[in-house]
């Protein structure tokens, strides 16, 4: 192309271009983009589909050659099976629920009130700026880093192997979340709305919870979902914190099917599928909000 | 909120008027918390952020001046820091957690812009193709990484496709030379649909005037989406290359599932090796060294980076 040097907005089209253009003429470009996409789809799902499936498979077949595509003996004593080789499952789930479920309504409330509170008063010293952009950069520190500290500190206070110990790290981490997402719904309620309720006879704090609350709804759910989805995938933290079953989670228990020696694939892929399974259903409420979550909101509504 | 706000409504008080000195004590209660709402709303998640972000940093600085020997510890300066320069372990830690974080981003970016204008075209049931490839990046990187070591495994899936072109399994996650690239994958694997979902809405915001200027003025396609498209997209593409840099700097999950750093040091990202220097070796002066010099490695990154490219958030 010789745009360079010519005044002229554009010069006449490339040959590249000239073809791109029969291309697209001939019906090929249809081709092009859906074999595109329908090959990003295949390597996306097919992975997911192969771990699901072993849950249904034996031990032989699991790992054969060639391999089975279809789970076609359906041993679906595979997951009774788990629980009874491996009984502190049960109490994996029932730790990990406890804990998702505690750092969801501490995290989501914590920071949709701190969120409130950076939207509509104004603080001394610009802190109404400079906090919340601390909240957020605390986003951003490798939790590696603070998760050596944290062990020793929590380790002199008896936090650690302890599910509060657990919910308090996971409140810290998915806070920033809460904060940045609440702060975007409560800046789109009008603020005469909390003025004529105050007029009324409500307390400012009363308005909150019984007025402006209710309205940013969809974003505190959009918040709790994403916490739950972090909270019940999260390795890291709990397998440095949880190191006894007592307060292990799913992920640690994941973990713990892989030894320096062997992998125990049928209850690997059983017990992966029961930890991937209500994550999926959380996904497709909150699938735009969720995006957004991820990307820290370089994606707007 | 506007900004207009009455003065009643940012200081915090404003029932004054309807709650008197005589009500009982619940309405005084509730009268004195709305005079400190602001501190009370905010406070709580200030906090917990400090006590368990900022006070663990100065643990940190604290616990990297000390050698953590089984009876106690010892003031030893800095040296932990000067030791790190020569810690060969720590170093290919970085060398590693360099090519996964390039490679891996790197392909990341590629592959989902290009993804992202295949789906930016007019075609059918798109909101179906966003919904189906969001299931990787929800998953536990703990699940993917398991879900791959299935399909790594050996005369597994991926060995019956590709021994025959390799002349025998390909020791995916043993093989010195292919384990990083086994680990990359997987995380491409992961988080292209991330890339993929914001660079669409990206490419969705471009505001339709400004094609059609550009075809106007007779421009091609292509020229359309280098002088119009791109720039448009220029701080989306910075800030999705930040996000998905911290996050990639961050990985640990998929490499303890699949390799635990190994065979030898090939995978040994940097959290792992700091996992392994604290909790296997309990060696929590040098760990804690070897996270402050992570951290300030991770801020220069992020400075230079946003500098470069010049965005303002």
């Amino acid at each position: 192309m010789a745009t360079e040097d010519s005044p002229a907005p554009y010069s006449e089209p490339s040959t590249v271009e000239r073809w791109n253009d029969r291309v697209t003429e001939l019906g090929l470009g249809k081709v092009l983009v859906y074999g595109g996409i329908g090959t990003f789809l295949v390597w996306t799902l097919f992975p997911v589909y192969w771990l699901v499936t072993a849950t249904l498979k034996t031990r032989d077949t699991l790992l054969s050659f060639p391999p089975h595509w279809l789970p076609y003996e359906m041993e679906v004593g595979n997951f009774a099976q788990l629980f009874a080789q491996r009984p502190e499952f049960t109490q994996f789930i029932v730790n990990s629920i406890t804990v998702t479920i505690l750092t969801t309504i501490i995290a989501t409330f914590v920071g949709a009130c701190a969120a409130y509170g950076f939207v509509t008063f104004d603080y001394p010293y610009n802190l109404d700026f400079h906090l919340p952009f601390y909240i957020l950069s605390t986003r951003f520190m490798p939790p590696i880093a603070t998760i050596i500290p944290l062990f020793v500190i929590f380790r002199d206070f008896g936090l650690v192997n302890t599910l509060e110990g657990l919910v308090l790290v996971y409140v810290m981490f998915n806070i920033p979340f809460a904060v940045w997402m609440m702060k975007g719904f409560f800046e789109e309620v009008p603020n005469s709305l909390v003025e004529s309720a105050m007029l009324d006879g409500h307390t400012h704090m009363g308005a909150f919870v019984k007025i402006v609350l209710p309205l940013v709804k969809p974003g505190l759910l959009a918040s709790a979902i994403f916490t739950v989805i972090i909270t019940w995938n999260e390795l890291l933290f709990a397998i440095i914190l949880a190191q006894n079953s007592k307060a292990m989670t799913v992920p640690v228990g994941l973990a713990s099917f892989i030894t320096k020696f062997s992998v125990q694939w049928v209850n690997m892929s059983v017990a992966a599928t029961i930890a991937l399974a209500p994550v999926l259903v959380f996904a497709f409420i909150a699938r735009d909000q969720l995006v957004q979550g991820f990307s820290m909101g370089a994606v707007e509504k | 909120m506007a900004t207009d706000s009455s003065d009643a409504l940012t200081s915090g008080g404003g029932a004054d008027a309807v709650v008197s000195e005589d009500d009982g004590l619940a309405a005084r209660v509730l009268l004195w918390a709305d005079d400190r709402l602001r501190w009370l709303l905010t406070l709580p998640a200030v906090l917990i952020l400090f006590a368990l972000t900022f006070y663990p940093l100065l643990r940190a600085i604290e616990m990297s001046m000390h050698n953590y020997v089984p009876s106690g510890r010892e003031f030893v300066g800095a040296s932990n820091f000067v030791n790190l320069a020569s810690n060969e372990a720590f170093l290919n830690s970085l060398t590693v957690t360099g090519k996964f974080i390039g490679l891996a981003v790197g392909i990341e970016f590629l592959l989902g812009f290009g993804i992202a204008l295949l789906l930016n075209k007019k075609i059918k049931l798109r909101g179906l193709w966003q919904t189906l490839i969001l299931v990787p990046m929800i998953l536990s990187p703990t699940v993917v990484g398991l879900i791959w070591r299935l399909m790594y495994a050996p005369n597994g899936l991926l060995d019956y496709i590709f021994a025959p072109l390799a002349g025998g399994n390909v020791g995916w996650i043993s093989e010195p030379n292919v384990a990083l690239y086994s680990v990359i994958l997987t995380d491409v694997w992961q988080w292209t649909p991330l890339v993929v979902l914001v660079m669409f809405a990206g490419l969705q915001s471009v505001p339709d005037h400004l094609r059609e200027a550009a075809i106007m003025d007779g421009a091609s396609r292509r020229q359309r989406f280098v002088d119009i498209t791109l720039p448009y997209l220029k701080s989306l593409i910075v800030l999705i290359l930040i996000i998905r840099l911290v996050d990639a700097l961050r990985v640990f999950a998929k490499v303890y599932i699949l390799t635990r750093g190994g065979p030898g040091s090939a995978t040994n990202v940097v959290s792992m090796e700091m996992y392994r220097t604290a909790f296997r070796f309990s060696n929590f002066g040098e760990a804690a060294a070897m996270a402050l010099s992570l951290l300030v490695i991770v801020i220069l990154l992020a400075m230079t980076f946003v500098k470069t490219a010049g965005v303002e958030f």
